[in-house]
């Protein structure tokens, strides 16, 4: 019953999205400037047609409804509540129609919000829009469908793979897929201003809160799945370089950069054409991104949903869409020939741009390279975190340095500034007290330390002189001062972690040089969905006397069977005591991880903060235009 | 430009300087992938596979070899999917040389973008 409802929505969504491009189509040659209101109406239709369809499906989960292969292969009755609904978008299908929804979401939303645009301009964007939304109904009813039958009904289903079965990863996905979605709507708007030709302020105030919020969503969802590498996967890092990492970051270069254009082009500046590539860019790198998880040619811990006949649709789709708007670009394009005076904000604004394209080309070719390789010469080699640290890292000195100045410069002057001043001294000041603190011989880590303590303390400073002028403009601040803290904390959390490896039985005791750490008891625990075995230590800090109970586990879930193992943290203001252990077969050994993590919440916090600063702005927007 | 090459150099160099025999063995293994799980390090990993590694570095080192010869002695057995630092070699050398000459080109494109700046007068 369900499932028809389901296919029922799903078309009546498809049916929708054709009738809007055929009636935007009707309404691109008639020349006044009223949108009609059949096409709201329509619109709202689409809404809840599409609504409709993610709600059966949550519905089919939590009631267990195993006439669908979907719910089927993903669910099953014993698990809790909250990991039945978090299992709809935890698979190919569902997380799908969650994409369609967003899809349709966010055409809505630009079609209610922007009342008083251009009225070619917007019906365009709603007719690119739409097409996307159609592409991707049609993969899910050919391809992909939630909603496809089973017969005869099983009476039990197979389960969620149990490393999905957690908080941080339930809202994980949605997170960065209001993110990755969210870029399709200035991908739509940046064509659709192409042909409309529409004013470069127009376009920017536009686009500017669906950059903002795609940023801020894109940036927390990184997050996220950052915290949950860090405490599931076990390494006790929370970055590693990975193409699934790496595919939500590519995104995230070309919205921060596109965020910063997008200031230029609200001034009437200059960059119109390349805010438009930026937009075409990101979307791409969206669906880049989702090809490359979803198509399993990458060999990733995060592959979770890959078939290789998904990958070729999501390619064929993705080559057909940067080829259109490639043509669409050249046909449309406007002649701009300018050029930009150095020591003027926009000048910094472009070296930005500079800089996250170069970051986005450095981690696409680390993470196509191999895969390349390997179809073209049949050699396998890979490319691992060593190798992204090598290239990235000496780049971020400039970075952190334009980021440090360029927000003090004027726009469209040309006036250079000394550098030598109250702030460069205390900088200079704060960075010798921590050279001797931190101990640090390497030369490229201590620049990098100085320039994010010489941004953190401009940021600063400028916040203060800011507040006494009241023209602050907190988001910049804000986010700056974040990016500051996020290699600084990075750094230092790097240069200061403990790591250890050893064996160990139980009742015995380890000693190291500052820790004593000792195996007190193991017992054995069942839990609804798994049983565990875990492990009882008593970890010794000789410096401080202090003393930490910390208890791992091995978990061995039944339905699928998996074994996992549980990180047990202890997580205090300024450090991390992190601990993993795993038998190995046949013994009674234990071998055991033993880590000390400094300023692991400072490193998170340093994102929220980072990530703040674009919705301080979302919502301080309305204030700016008007002046 | 050649700030930024002396940096690296200098890099190169200090990251090559000499560790403790404990801190070598985790630098190795965090270097190299479990050739039997999905994306994870011989470091943090518990197959079998990975305990062999670990006792072969561990071997490797106490015989005296150093971080390179023993990169080169399992890149000969596994082949250099086992190395996440992938070497300089010739099928290599636009995955290392192409992000430096994309920043190059990004230079000479700012270049022509940007005015030279004018020394005006105060008015």
């Amino acid at each position: 019953m369900l499932s028809d409802l389901g296919t029922l929505f799903i078309n009546g969504a498809l049916l929708t999205s054709f009738s809007i491009i055929y009636f935007s189509f009707k309404e691109l040659k008639i020349s006044n400037n009223l949108v009609p209101k059949k096409i709201y109406k329509l619109s709202l239709f689409q809404l809840f047609f599409t609504i409709s369809s993610f709600f059966v499906l949550l519905l089919a989960y939590i009631f267990s409804d195993f006439t669908l292969v979907n719910v089927y292969e993903n669910s099953h009755t014993n698990k809790p509540l909250f990991y039945k609904i978090s299992g709809t978008w935890g698979n190919h299908e569902g997380s799908l129609l969650l994409w369609i929804n967003i899809l349709v979401l966010f055409s809505s939303l630009f079609l209610f919000i922007n009342k008083n645009r251009d009225k070619k301009f917007k019906i365009l964007t709603l007719l690119f829009q739409n097409l996307l939304i159609i592409i991707f109904l049609v993969f899910l009813l050919s391809n992909s469908n939630p909603f496809s039958k089973l017969f005869p009904v099983p009476l039990e289903g197979l389960g969620l793979n149990p490393i999905l079965q957690d908080p941080a990863l339930a809202i994980h996905p949605p997170l960065l897929y209001v993110g990755f979605v969210g870029s399709s709507i200035y991908f739509s708007a940046a064509l659709a201003a192409l042909i409309s030709k529409i004013d470069s302020q127009s376009l920017a105030i536009s686009i500017k809160p669906w950059v903002l919020v795609s940023w801020f969503f894109q940036t927390v969802g990184i997050l996220v799945g950052s915290i949950w590498a860090y405490y599931e996967l076990g390494w006790g890092g929370f970055w590693f370089w990975d193409p699934v990492e790496n595919s939500s970051l590519m995104p995230w270069f070309v919205m921060t950069a596109l965020l910063h254009s997008i200031l230029v082009l609200e001034r009437r500046i200059g960059l119109y054409s390349w805010v438009i590539v930026l937009s075409i860019l990101t979307f791409t790198m969206s669906v880049s991104g989702t090809f490359l998880v979803r198509s399993g040619i990458l060999n990733s811990v995060h592959t979770f949903a890959s078939d290789p006949s998904r990958g070729l649709f999501i390619l064929s789709f993705l080559i057909l869409m940067v080829f259109s708007s490639i043509f669409i670009f050249f046909k449309f394009a406007p002649n701009e020939n300018k050029k930009y005076t150095i020591f003027s904000k926009e000048s910094f604004i472009i070296a930005n741009n500079w800089f996250m394209i170069f970051f986005l080309a450095v981690v696409l070719i680390g993470t196509l390279y191999p895969v390349f390789l390997d179809t073209i010469t049949g050699s396998k080699i890979s490319v691992g975190p060593p190798y992204y640290n090598l290239v990235l890292a000496p780049f971020l000195i400039p970075l952190l340095f334009l980021m440090t100045s360029g927000p003090n410069y004027k726009w469209v002057s040309n006036e250079a500034k000394s550098f030598f001043n109250i702030v460069l001294l205390l900088s200079i000041v704060f960075f010798i007290i921590t050279f001797f603190i931190i101990e640090e011989n390497s030369f490229l880590l201590n620049l990098i330390l100085f320039f994010s303590i010489y941004l953190i303390t401009q940021t600063l400073f400028d916040f203060y002189e800011s507040s006494k002028k009241k023209n602050i403009n907190i988001s910049r601040i804000i986010s700056h001062l974040g990016f500051g803290l996020l290699i600084f904390f990075i750094y230092v959390n790097h240069i200061f972690s403990i790591e250890n490896n050893f064996n160990l039985k139980l009742g015995e005791t380890k000693k190291m040089d500052n820790y004593t750490i000792k195996f007190n008891n193991l017992e054995q625990q069942s839990v609804k969905n798994y049983k565990s075995i875990v492990g009882y230590f008593n970890i010794l800090d000789k410096k401080t006397s202090k003393s930490e109970e910390l208890n791992p586990e091995i978990r061995i879930y039944d339905k699928p069977i998996t074994i996992t193992y549980e990180a047990s943290i202890k997580s205090g203001l300024f450090s991390d005591t992190y601990l993993t252990m795993s038998n190995i077969s046949d013994t009674d050994i234990f071998n055991i991880k033993f880590q000390v993590k400094p300023f692991m919440n400072f490193i998170w916090f340093s994102v929220l903060l980072l990530s703040s600063g674009g919705i301080l702005n979302f919502f301080n927007r309305k204030k700016y235009e008007k002046n | 430009m050649k700030n930024i090459i002396n940096i690296i150099i200098i890099f190169f160099l200090i990251t090559s300087s000499s560790y403790s025999n404990e801190n070598l063995n985790n630098q190795i293994l965090k270097n190299l992938r479990c050739l039997v799980c999905q994306g994870q390090t011989v470091q943090d990993s518990n197959s079998e596979f990975a305990l062999i590694i670990k006792s072969v570095v561990k071997d490797k080192i106490k015989e005296g070899n150093n971080e390179k010869e023993i990169y080169k002695f399992l890149s000969e057995k596994y082949g250099d999917w086992i190395l996440l630092n992938p070497p300089l070699k010739k099928n290599s050398y636009l995955l290392w040389f192409l992000p430096y000459l994309l920043f190059i080109l990004g230079v000479i494109f700012l270049f022509f973008l940007l005015k030279k700046p004018k020394i005006r007068p105060k008015e």
